[in-house]
């Protein structure tokens, strides 16, 4: 009797459940469809050892591309002209060596890649699938728990910021915050504005990947290129890919970037005689990766082929980029490391540094968003700000002193012998500076004397221990002005460059307040000097810009090297005689303006070029 | 008393089995491989040459295959290929057969032209490829060979007391061409033999801009000029309309 009971409850349990499981099956969306399940339910699962079959492009991907085989790359001018200055050698500034790939290419890239999938403990829930790729090291997360993406103003990286979705039987993901790379790595740039679309899909062991790269300074269309990759049936080992950088070039100057003058490329016909391909093929461009382009690589002339070697006689270009600032009239805070916060949103950047002690602040902003910036600091410090550091005298970094400075105490002095002299010396924050900032605003008379920095420094270097951490201010010589400084916080190991870094424009010179070239390439050889990174050329020391998005060394590095390299070609024009309209219309920034032009605002081309020329003929030898 | 329990749970099955209450007992349907279609791959669609492009866009230099895993075979027919020859023989579309017709620079239409099959024509080399749903098409020795075609789908997880494997979301059309008339897997006369099979999986993608993607994935196994297999992907970019479409005859240039 009771065995049959046992047997009544197991056969009621197995009905229920075939009621349910049916019930279950019907519900569910018409096969294939890309309903409800598509969205929420991982329907591939990726995990284990890949590694990319090199069968298409095996000799650019494996070996390595030669110069000028641009072919099938939709690049636009600016990449080609880029791609063309490029020297190899700049390999071997210590700076490059251990540049590392971003995430499209280093996905192309030859060597074994290991995925894995991140679930939550709890619940169980896919929250990213890692994509770790031996070359490099580099290790992508996409994440899948629909988290966005950060805010402009956050920090670009190889990998950049991935989300991930899965839309029918894909792995769907899109990439946002890369560094500036390669397309190829032949010279053809890839920017940091660049954008990625992926598409992973299983056949079997077998994944087909497609990207869509979308870069508004490089590309005048999308790259779209298909990968294989074959799974792997055991660990293939060898993940590591170690690189300390070191002196490969003895003896060059630190402010000597390897780069072919424009129109000069020492190799530019080798690829195309040796392959047999017509130079205007191997020049690239949207064109190519078309049927209609094929007559045309028998059809054109050398001039034609050699007229796209070199920039057009058009009207410069204005930058594609993407303004960090969203110039909403709010202030954003973005934490860096280590009670170091950014704020964006009132002209110049602003960090703050919070602890126990009150805040220091490096740079106040505009001074139009005070009141916000003041609210803001009061959000991330339980003390007032104590300090005020100036990286430099320009309206963007002192406009708000005054205000942040009236908020502020600085408890230090209060009821010392400075008391004596100022009764009310630390009723308010303390402005340091180098003594020519102070100087350079003291003659201001539009200027108020509670925005002056009182607390001054003259020599190389000024230190401070404040909230727990070493800071020192390194003052950099007619950089920007003459009355520059950077700010390290060693123990964060965070840079805060001021002026010398701006990832939003060409570098602004004022030459009448003791500016130069010179100063600028040596100021930003300083910011280097003191950066280390953590590995493949990024991470490690941040360096935060004075206008736009949070940096480490690699974004100072391309910079810098922008610098130089335009610095040469003008100083190539000034030696040939060139006059500075000469100067301004030979687009020698045809390859930067994409990225950094302006014909209009503040600071435009033109107005760069200027400073440049005249500051190149001040600092020219006199006969 | 365990017969009734059976017995109930027969009728149950069957019940849902019917369908809901009320519903029509439906007829047994004629496959419609368009209706099951993950995705539509019709219309005009223009390849885009990224990868391989000196191969592609041209005829390369005698020899210079990329990566193609050639055998020993393989290479010799290849350093040996003449173009002249191709075209006296009769062989000028070599490389536009189902091995290298999806690597030309050109254009994609591709109709339904009924509910289980598809036409795929190339403006390249003026080719025509029918793939059929229900039962292989094509002729033996032909350019384009035997195509048998399915959707693909990936498998959803097992759960509970469901029968049989549940079809996972999207899919893609999977191509097994045999039978094909030997010819090369590039312009410049990487070969494949007459017992090479090629199988293709298709795969559409919405992009940024608005765009779709084809993107086809092959995969060539020959033992005769191959050493082991070889994988390429191309990818077509849909037009909106029969803009570009060109049909040119074959080259052997």
């Amino acid at each position: 009797m009771r065995k049959t009971a046992n047997m009544h409850r197991w056969l009621t349990f197995l009905v229920g459940a075939l009621v349910a499981s049916l019930a279950l099956q019907a519900q569910m969306p018409f096969p294939g469809g890309n309903g409800p399940r598509a969205a929420t339910t991982p329907a591939i699962d990726f995990s284990g050892w890949w590694t990319a079959n090199l069968q298409e492009d095996g000799e650019e991907r494996g070996a390595g591309p030669e110069l000028v085989d641009y072919g099938g790359v939709p690049i636009n001018e600016a990449g080609r002209l880029w791609a063309l200055s490029y020297d190899p050698s700049r390999l071997t500034s210590r700076y490059h060596q251990c540049d590392g790939y971003v995430a499209p290419y280093s996905v192309r890239a030859i060597g074994n890649t290991r995925v894995w999938e991140e679930r939550d403990s709890k619940t169980q829930t896919l929250v990213a699938i890692h994509w770790y790729s031996q070359t490099f090291e580099g290790h992508r997360v996409i994440w899948m728990d629909g988290r966005p993406h950060p805010p402009a103003y956050a920090p670009h990286t190889w990998m950049g910021f991935s989300t991930g979705t899965f839309v029918g039987n894909a792995l769907r993901v899109q990439t946002t915050h890369l560094k500036q790379g390669w397309l190829r790595r032949n010279g053809l740039p890839e920017s940091d504005q660049a954008t990625l679309t992926e598409f992973f899909v299983r056949h079997g062991d077998h994944i087909t990947y497609t990207s869509v790269i979308n870069d508004p300074v490089f590309l005048a269309e999308p790259m779209i290129r298909t990968t294989d990759f074959y799974r792997q049936p055991a660990d293939p080992g060898s993940w590591l890919f170690p690189c300390d950088d070191g002196e490969q070039v003895m003896g060059r100057a630190p402010d000597q970037v390897p780069s072919y003058p424009t129109g000069r490329h020492p190799f530019l016909d080798e690829y195309s005689n040796k392959h047999g391909v017509a130079l205007i093929g191997a020049l690239g461009g949207a064109d190519t990766m078309y049927a209609e382009f094929e007559p045309r690589l028998k059809s054109a002339s050398e001039v034609e082929a050699r007229t796209k070697a070199v920039p057009a006689n058009v009207p410069a270009a204005t930058s594609r980029a993407v303004d960090p600032d969203p110039h909403d009239g709010e202030i954003h805070v973005l934490p860096i490391r280590a009670g170091l916060f950014l704020l964006v949103g009132d002209g110049g950047n602003i960090v703050v540094q919070t602890g126990d002690e009150g805040a220091l602040v490096v740079n106040a902003g505009e001074g139009k968003l005070t009141a916000k910036v003041v609210a803001a600091i009061r959000g991330l410090s339980k003390k007032p700000v104590q300090f005020i550091a100036n990286t430099n005298s320009r309206d963007a970094y002192t406009g708000g002193n005054a205000g942040l400075k009236k908020a502020g105490v600085d408890p230090s002095v209060v009821g010392t012998f400075l008391s004596m002299q100022d009764p009310g010396a630390g009723a308010s924050a303390a402005i340091i500076a180098h003594e020519n900032v102070a100087a350079r605003m003291s003659s201001n008379k539009a200027i108020s004397p509670e925005a002056v920095p009182i607390d001054t420094f003259s020599v190389e270097r000024r230190r401070k221990f404040h909230n727990g951490e070493t800071i020192e201010l390194f003052h950099t010589p007619h950089a920007v002005t003459d009355g520059d400084s950077i700010v390290h916080f060693r123990r964060a190991d965070v840079i805060v460059a001021g002026d010398l870094m701006d990832t939003t424009r060409y570098p602004y010179i004022d030459l009448a307040s003791g500016g130069s070239v010179k100063g600028f390439i040596d100021g930003l050889n300083a910011i280097l000097a003191r950066t280390v990174y953590e590995h493949s050329g990024e991470g490690g020391t941040l360096v935060v810009p004075g206008h736009g998005y949070l940096c480490d060394e690699h974004e100072v590095v391309e910079y810098r090297d922008m610098l130089a390299i335009i610095r040469d070609r003008v100083q190539a024009l000034i030696a040939a005689g060139a006059s500075l309209q000469q100067v301004q219309t030979a687009r020698v920034t045809a390859d930067y303006d994409t990225r950094y032009g302006a014909n209009s605002g503040s600071w435009t081309t033109e107005q760069f070029l200027e400073v440049v020329y005249n500051s190149l003929k001040q600092a020219a030898p006199r006969r | 008393m365990l017969g009734r329990w059976f017995t109930g749970l027969m009728v149950v099955a069957t019940a849902f089995a019917q369908g809901p209450p009320g519903a029509t007992p439906s007829k047994p349907q004629p496959p419609n491989a368009r209706r099951a279609a993950p995705f539509d791959p019709s219309g005009y669609w223009v390849a885009q040459i990224t990868e391989d492009w000196r191969q592609r866009i041209q005829s390369a230099k005698k020899g210079d295959v990329g990566g193609i895993p050639l055998n020993a075979n393989g290479r010799r027919v290849a350093n040996a290929r003449d173009p002249e020859r191709d075209a006296a023989s009769g062989d000028v579309c070599k490389a536009y057969g189902v091995g290298g017709i999806l690597r030309m620079p050109g254009r994609l239409h591709i109709t339904w032209e009924d509910d289980n099959l598809l036409k795929i024509e190339s403006d390249a080399g003026t080719q025509t490829r029918l793939l059929s749903f229900t039962s292989p098409r094509g002729q033996a020795g032909d350019w384009q060979g035997i195509s048998t075609v399915t959707w693909d789908r990936p498998r959803g997880a097992i759960s509970g007391f469901m029968l049989g494997s549940p079809v996972g979301a999207g899919g893609s059309m999977k191509v097994v061409t045999t039978q094909a008339k030997p010819g090369y897997l590039s312009r410049n006369g990487a070969p494949y033999g007459a017992s090479a099979i090629f199988t293709e999986y298709y795969d559409l993608f919405q992009i940024p801009g608005g765009d779709a993607l084809l993107v086809v994935s092959v995969e060539v196994t020959d033992p005769e000029f191959l050493s082991g297999p070889y994988w390429y992907s191309v990818h077509f970019k849909k037009q909106a309309d029969a803009t570009g479409w060109a049909p040119r005859p074959c080259t052997s240039k």
